[in-house]
């Protein structure tokens, strides 16, 4: 008896001791919660106080981190007494990362959830930003009223502002920031710069160059063709068929302009003489052996070594990297720079690898959580550095340091300056861009300067290796756009990708969503290697039906007669 | 059987009589205890109370306490999902195979290395095979991706050797999944698994050996008829514990590995775990599935420690 006695003390005790270390925790909460209302109120006060205040931020997308002594991030925080400490995503992907943070439910004070957003705002972990848009000017202009409702969710409130897709000013618009069949500009210049409008003409092309240098200067091996299929970074491989029919990238499916209907891009005639070609190259060995189980570090490794002759990708997704390494390694003046082609399926086929105009994207953005404490300094130093003079010093640096002034007042860099732009050691431990906070493409207010280096056309002209000027006058181009020609934006549903980004298994669609993600992920690479590919792609599709696409494109169709609905109010 | 052992000792004890002197005499044990207790109950128990969640359609914002109940669907949305049943199998094949290689090889190179006569010769192998196991598995795949890649240094000696013609994708093929975990098992975990063996090899008394020896018995002899049931206690325990761990077989290397090709080979429980509670925020389903695991644990590991009592061996419990 006395025992179980003894027994029931002590677990009376751990109990009680359990229940007020709950409570602790609770009353922690409280006390925070109504910190952050009392800050609300008296942001004024502390401002001027001259101590820096630092925020936590998270992204889950790759990134490199800054130094912590960083100098233009100093002369920011000088500047807004706000400090924001970056991290990155690193070996996961985005949702599991934001899944992560949402079961231990504490949160860095900024966010970018990527495809995980739609989670953070069922969990509650996002501050509904729409008072806080309307207080900040520079804020509340980056998206016009139309845009701006367009990121309302469900309860009506915004929770994140996108951060790229804003103009200011005047379009300026030099490098194709977005997919499309890249080539080395060697290759281009053995064949004379000859045209090349069908993917037949690409690889041909290619299989020649590769046949006649099998190495570079160094005697490393070409690599004629590579494809980067790690994770969600597999539209490398998998939405070429949309672009190769002459529509623009919706991304998940192609919207028809005319009927406005949803059809489905991996069953098309198109997708399926796209897949064999890559299995007749691959037989071939033009393409490489690796594409299907290198990670995104070995890719970028290799393209940063000038192997590769080609590949289809984002330019966001490559070029940084790889033409930052390029540079330095003067492999630019071996023609190793990469350059995208107008290809479809066909001649004759509109190209639509480029748009103009802004691409707002409702899927995601820069957001503020619940854990932190003060929601109005985050927001106000979000409104500060989107000012002229502190924009141009993320995106161009400090002046006479980083770039020079003209008399006229345009700004332009010595090739040193460039060097440094491009060089990692000088990046962490000098430029501080914030890259992932809301920023502008455009022309800066004084009107005469883009609004970033890559966007000025007489810097982006004399930035560029004479080998790429070359080939750019070869084709009658002044810029990467030119070599793809431009469209118009597409309709207002464009782009279709923001909305299939945020589905998740919580409705059919998206549960057939992920399934069909899981079976291209397998099945493509199986069919670009199959001895066979008739009978693979049969298998493939047979499969393919299994994930039940339909309620897949069903929930796409609903959201692009929602969409066109929404657009006809502001008509 | 047990309980008639336990009677047996009950009987050889003096019973101690609890009383407030014997709690003060024994004060400080208690209090020690007693935090061990409270480490355990805070840290393995009170998180189990999340196993509710499975039983919930679990969304983060209501919490435990306000989600809706929904009694087993999760777990029939579980058992009738293809990828489930697939990942099951994976982590078990992987698990069985990691379980006996790791095993024979971790016993056969603790009896090499307790054959080898010279002492420091011997430490010196020992300190080089038990190193690996202090790396991270994320270094381990990073060479293992380098090593078996196209151009790597497996596939260059192939083809200088002539044994294929032109170099083989490792990671493209199923086939080869499992046994490049397992061999990265073998290759990390070897060394530092010997060392237990070892140690129980070293209490085994010299006097069985040299009275081995006189009776005319050789080195394989001695090994067969000494050192093995030597170590005989210390392996069935071992193997005991490691047959409840079939089901941990393993997270990190299979993630760090897997890619679209070997997928229907490489996921195992965990990964599943990961990618449709954690990534896709359906916790129920992950917790379900986590549950199930924990249980089949349970119910080898109790298996198992049966046959061994069956068999009058050692166990656990």
């Amino acid at each position: 008896m006395k025992q179980k006695k003894i027994i029931s003390l002590l677990l009376a005790a751990t109990l009680s001791f359990t229940l007020l270390a709950g409570c602790g925790s609770k009353t922690d909460e409280a006390a925070t919660d109504t910190s952050t209302d009392a800050a609300a109120t008296t942001t004024e006060a502390t401002e001027g106080a001259g101590e820096v205040r630092e925020f936590t931020a998270f992204f889950a997308v790759a990134g490199t981190e800054i130094n912590d002594d960083n100098e233009i991030q100093s002369i920011l925080a000088e500047k807004t007494g706000v400090k924001v400490k970056e991290t990155w995503l690193t070996g996961q992907t985005d949702k599991e990362a934001i899944g992560t943070f949402i079961a231990g439910g504490e949160y860095p004070d900024f966010i970018e959830g990527g495809s995980g957003t739609p989670q953070l705002i069922d969990a509650g972990a996002l501050v509904a930003l729409d008072d806080y848009i309307a207080k900040y000017p520079n804020i509340k202009a980056l998206f016009s009223e139309e845009d701006w409702d367009k990121l309302r969710q469900a309860d009506g409130h915004i929770y994140f502002i996108p951060q790229f897709g804003t103009v200011k000013n005047e379009e300026k618009v030099c490098t194709h920031n977005d997919e499309a069949f890249w080539i080395q500009t060697r290759v281009l210049k053995w064949a004379g710069y000859p045209e090349v409008k069908t993917m037949d003409q690409y690889f041909e092309l290619i299989e020649s160059y590769q046949a006649a240098n099998p190495s570079m200067e160094d005697g490393t091996e070409n690599i004629p063709y590579t494809i980067l299929c790690e994770d969600w970074r597999y539209f490398c491989l998998e939405n070429a068929p949309q672009f190769l029919d002459g529509y623009p990238n919706d991304g998940s499916v192609i919207v028809d302009p005319k009927t406005l209907k949803i059809i489905d891009y991996n069953t098309t005639p198109t997708a399926k003489r796209y897949f064999q070609k890559l299995n007749e190259e691959y037989k071939k060995g033009i393409v490489d052996p690796e594409s299907f189980t290198q990670t995104y570090d070995e890719y970028i490794a290799k393209l940063s070594t000038g192997r590769v002759l080609g590949m289809i990708d984002q330019w966001w997704n490559f070029a940084f990297n790889v033409n930052d390494a390029l540079k330095q390694q003067g492999l630019d003046a071996q023609g190793c720079n990469y350059v995208p082609l107008p290809i479809t399926i066909e001649e004759g086929i509109n190209n639509q690898w480029h748009n103009s105009g802004a691409v707002l994207n409702v899927s995601s953005g820069l957001a503020v959580t619940t854990s932190c404490e003060d929601v109005d300094a985050a927001m106000k130093f979000v409104n500060d550095i989107l000012a002229q003079d502190l924009h141009d010093l993320r995106f161009w640096g400090t002046e006479d340091v980083d770039y020079g002034v003209s008399e006229t007042g345009e700004f332009f860099r010595t090739e040193e300056q460039r060097m440094n732009a491009s060089d990692t050691a000088y990046k962490a431990s000098h430029l501080c861009t914030y890259s992932y906070f809301p920023q502008y493409t455009g022309t800066s207010d004084d009107g005469i300067n883009a609004n970033r280096p890559d966007g000025q056309a007489s810097e982006f002209y004399d930035g560029l290796h004479p080998e790429l000027q070359e080939c750019f006058a070869a084709y009658d181009a002044k810029t990467y756009v030119d070599m793809l020609g431009t469209n118009e934006k597409p309709g207002p549903w464009y782009p279709m990708w923001s909305f299939s980004n945020s589905l998740n298994t919580t409705t059919p669609g998206g549960t057939s969503w992920v399934k069909i993600a899981e079976v291209k992920h397998e099945w493509l690479p199986k069919i670009v290697m199959a001895e066979d590919y008739e009978g693979a792609w049969t298998d493939y599709m047979e499969v393919y039906e299994g994930t039940e696409p339909q309620a897949f494109l069903g929930e796409m169709q609903t959201e692009l007669d929602r969409r066109m609905e929404e657009a006809a109010k502001y008509n | 059987m047990s309980l008639t052992r336990k009677k047996k000792e009950k009987v050889n004890e003096v019973p101690t009589k609890i009383t407030w002197k014997e709690i003060k005499r024994q004060k400080v044990l208690l209090f020690w205890s007693f935090l061990i207790v409270v480490y355990g109950v805070v840290f393995y128990y009170l998180p189990l109370a999340g196993w509710v969640m499975a039983f919930q359609n679990y969304k983060p914002k209501d919490g435990i306490f306000h989600s809706e109940f929904i009694g087993l669907a999760k777990f029939e949305q579980l058992f009738h999902d293809a990828t489930f049943l697939r990942v099951i199998r994976n982590t078990l094949a992987m698990g069985v195979i990691n379980l006996v290689v790791c095993f024979v090889t971790a016993i056969t190179f603790a009896i090499l290395l307790n054959e080898l006569q010279n002492n420091n010769r011997k430490k010196v192998v020992q300190t080089i095979s038990y190193l690996p196991h202090f790396l991270s598995w994320i270094i381990v795949t990073g060479i293992l991706h380098g090593a078996l890649s196209g151009s790597g240094i497996i596939n260059e000696l192939l083809v200088a050797f002539h044994i294929i013609d032109s170099p083989i994708n490792f990671f493209a093929h199923p086939k080869f999944f499992w046994p490049i975990v397992a061999f990265a098992n073998i290759w990390k975990e070897t060394g530092w698994n010997a060392i237990i063996y070892l140690a129980a090899i070293t209490a085994i008394d010299p006097c069985l050996y040299e009275a081995a020896s006189i009776d005319g018995a050789g080195r394989w002899e001695r090994i067969k008829y000494v050192t093995l049931p030597g170590i005989k206690p210390t392996i069935i325990i071992l193997l005991l514990m490691n047959v409840g761990n079939v089901l941990n077989a393993g997270f990190e290397i299979q993630y760090l590995l897997g890619n679209g090709l070997v997928k229907s080979v490489s996921e195992t429980i965990d990964i599943y775990v990961l990618k449709w509670g954690i990534s896709q925020g359906d916790y129920a389903i992950g917790t379900a599935a986590g549950i199930f695991k924990s249980l089949v644990s349970i119910i080898l590991i109790v298996v198992a420690n049966q046959i061994a009592k069956h068999n009058g061996e050692e166990r656990l419990f």
